[in-house]
């Protein structure tokens, strides 16, 4: 579970986005859309506790696992100054992904910020398995948006949508979604990532119209495998669970939009 | 090789080190990752009567060198933990130290009483420090009066070794040592986390879900060796040390300070190999120097 990856290649794709691919090949030969690693991000003691980052894709090819992040702290600042050729310690791949029973067609992903880098691995690989595919992706503002040729993979169809209307819809990512939906999109099942309140209103959405939501959330993390409790979520008690809490990082990150207590 | 072995009163370790209630799961979560032959013992998270459900998240938020963390004993309550935890523990094959908290004497008595009788624990740790629960926990271990009744009431209903985990919330943490050694301790361990709070500027409100947490990690180091130093000047019943322990150097200053063994936590959410390194590290050490055990490094600095 332990990891000694190499830095690939690290690249600055916007203003504060990151694209950084680590070569480890069980990682690559592992990992599954959802999960995540928890990389150390210094090898002093601040910042003290590992960083965890959803895989945002795998190439068997040159066993590559690819993570994208923005750098908003001090953790995340560290991580961008890695340098080609530089180990980094990383535990994983972590946690519970996506499960996609459904062959219901589309499946439709909907990202909201960071929230894509999951869903850009998950849409790869319904793609490859010939599955339909929509994805909704927001930001504030386009300059603040993940480069689109990271979406561009064939077969994949993209709604973009911006808070400011700079580029694609002008609204929320939610809005665009439930206006597709008006427009007569019928939607598998679902898969979803962003901020906590985007995901709410989904899971609103989906009970109210009925449709299968899966959503990736994130909470403040310290062991990333279970044992210490830091990253509980409240969940409803029929999921058999001694106590009416679950770990995002074991459980989850991905759950059933019908078992969380929003 | 020199003995690792630890001699803590009536406990013995295979080594002295040891995982700190509350980090280490049931054991099962670390055993992918390394062999858990090299823990002197692990400590299972604060265990109740009844199950809990712990706090509101968040419940942790990292501070400079240092984690806050306010989990509130998150536990499957006692029946769960026989029937379901304890076995699966005992297959891990690492010595299990129970830690149990109550809200009342009766219950203190009763979760020893039942651990005792179960049967494959080596000892029980008092949780009388807990800083995120309302009710009980830190209340006796802020008292010396209560600790010291606390503690001979458990004292008379379990026949193991029984080690009382001191709060650092105190003013003068001697006191409350010399009360759990008088009800009859037959070990210490210190420190539990210190109370502190974090507060979001942006929303203008604290992060963590309870408000207030305790806080872990190097940061809070020094105050742990500064209050083993203290317990052992005072106390002559063996001293489990923790506080912020990452590598060698650190796990020696408790040792210099009186402790004859050391626990690992937070450092195992950082690196989880910390124990295996410490242990190995620790070995080459005492070979290095020549000692044949711990022993004598025990409260060296302590004059």
């Amino acid at each position: 579970m332990l990891a000694r990856a190499v830095v690939k290649e690290i690249s600055k794709i916007s203003r504060r986005i990151y694209l950084l691919e680590l070569e480890e090949e069980r990682l690559a030969k592992e990992a599954s859309p959802g999960q995540f690693l928890h990389i150390r991000v210094s090898s002093v003691y601040a910042p003290l506790l590992r960083r965890p980052f959803s895989v945002a894709g795998v190439n068997d090819n040159n066993n590559t696992v690819q993570v994208l992040f923005a750098e908003i702290g001090e953790g995340t600042r560290l991580l961008s100054q890695l340098s080609r050729g530089a180990y980094v310690d990383c535990l994983g791949p972590l946690g519970s992904g996506f499960k996609c029973f459904s062959e219901e067609t589309p499946a439709v992903l909907i990202a909201g910020g960071m929230g894509a880098a999951p869903l850009l691995f998950l849409a790869n690989s319904l793609v490859q398995q010939k599955r339909e595919v929509f994805m909704f992706y927001g930001a504030p503002s386009f300059s603040e948006m993940i480069p689109l040729q990271l979406f561009s993979t064939e077969g994949l169809n993209v709604i973009i949508a911006t808070e400011d209307g700079s580029s694609g819809f002008h609204g929320l990512v939610t809005e665009a979604f439930q206006d597709s939906l008006q427009r007569g999109l019928k939607p598998g099942q679902v898969f979803a990532c962003g901020a906590r309140a985007m995901l709410k209103v989904l899971a609103e959405d989906s009970r109210q119209r009925n449709y299968h939501l899966q959503v990736s959330l994130e909470e403040s993390m310290a062991c990333g495998i279970g044992a210490c409790r830091g990253c509980a979520v409240k969940v409803k008690k029929e999921q058999e669970l001694p106590v009416p809490f679950a770990r995002v990082c074991k459980e989850g990150p991905v759950f059933d939009a019908r078992e969380v207590v929003w | 090789m020199a003995n690792l072995k630890a001699h803590l009163g009536p406990l013995e370790l295979r080594t002295p080190v040891i995982a700190a209630s509350g980090t280490f799961g049931f054991g099962e979560e670390y055993s992918d990752i390394m062999e858990l032959d090299c823990l002197g013992a692990l400590v299972v998270k604060g265990l109740t009567l009844k199950p809990r459900p712990g706090n509101s998240p968040p419940r942790i938020v990292e501070t400079p060198a240092g984690l806050l963390n306010a989990i509130g004993l998150e536990n499957p309550g006692l029946d769960v933990f026989l029937a379901r935890e304890l076995p699966r523990l005992r297959e891990q094959g690492v010595p299990v130290i129970v830690n149990i908290a109550g809200e009342t004497e009766d219950e203190y008595v009763v979760l020893a009483a039942e651990l005792c009788s179960a049967g494959g624990i080596i000892a029980l740790e008092l949780n009388v420090s807990c800083p995120n629960v309302e009710k009980g926990g830190l209340l006796f271990g802020t008292a010396p009066y209560s600790l010291q009744k606390l503690v001979q009431k458990v004292r008379e209903s379990c026949d193991i070794p029984l080690i009382v985990k001191l709060s650092p919330n105190v003013t003068d943490i001697v006191e409350l040592a010399q009360a759990a050694q008088q009800g009859g301790a037959d070990i210490l361990s210190l420190i539990n986390t210190i109370r502190g709070m974090v507060i979001d500027v942006h929303t203008m409100r604290p992060v963590l879900g309870n408000e207030s947490g305790g806080l872990s990690g190097p940061a809070m180091r020094p105050v742990a060796v500064r209050m083993v130093c203290e317990v052992f000047r005072h106390v002559h019943i063996p001293i489990i040390g923790m506080g912020g322990i990452m590598q060698l150097e650190d796990a020696l200053q408790f040792i210099l300070a009186g402790a004859g063994a050391v626990a690992v936590g937070t450092g195992n959410f950082v690196d989880p190999l910390t124990i295996p390194k410490l242990v190995s590290s620790l070995d080459s050490y005492l070979e290095e120097k020549g000692y044949r055990s711990l022993e004598p490094l025990v409260g060296a600095a302590v004059v």
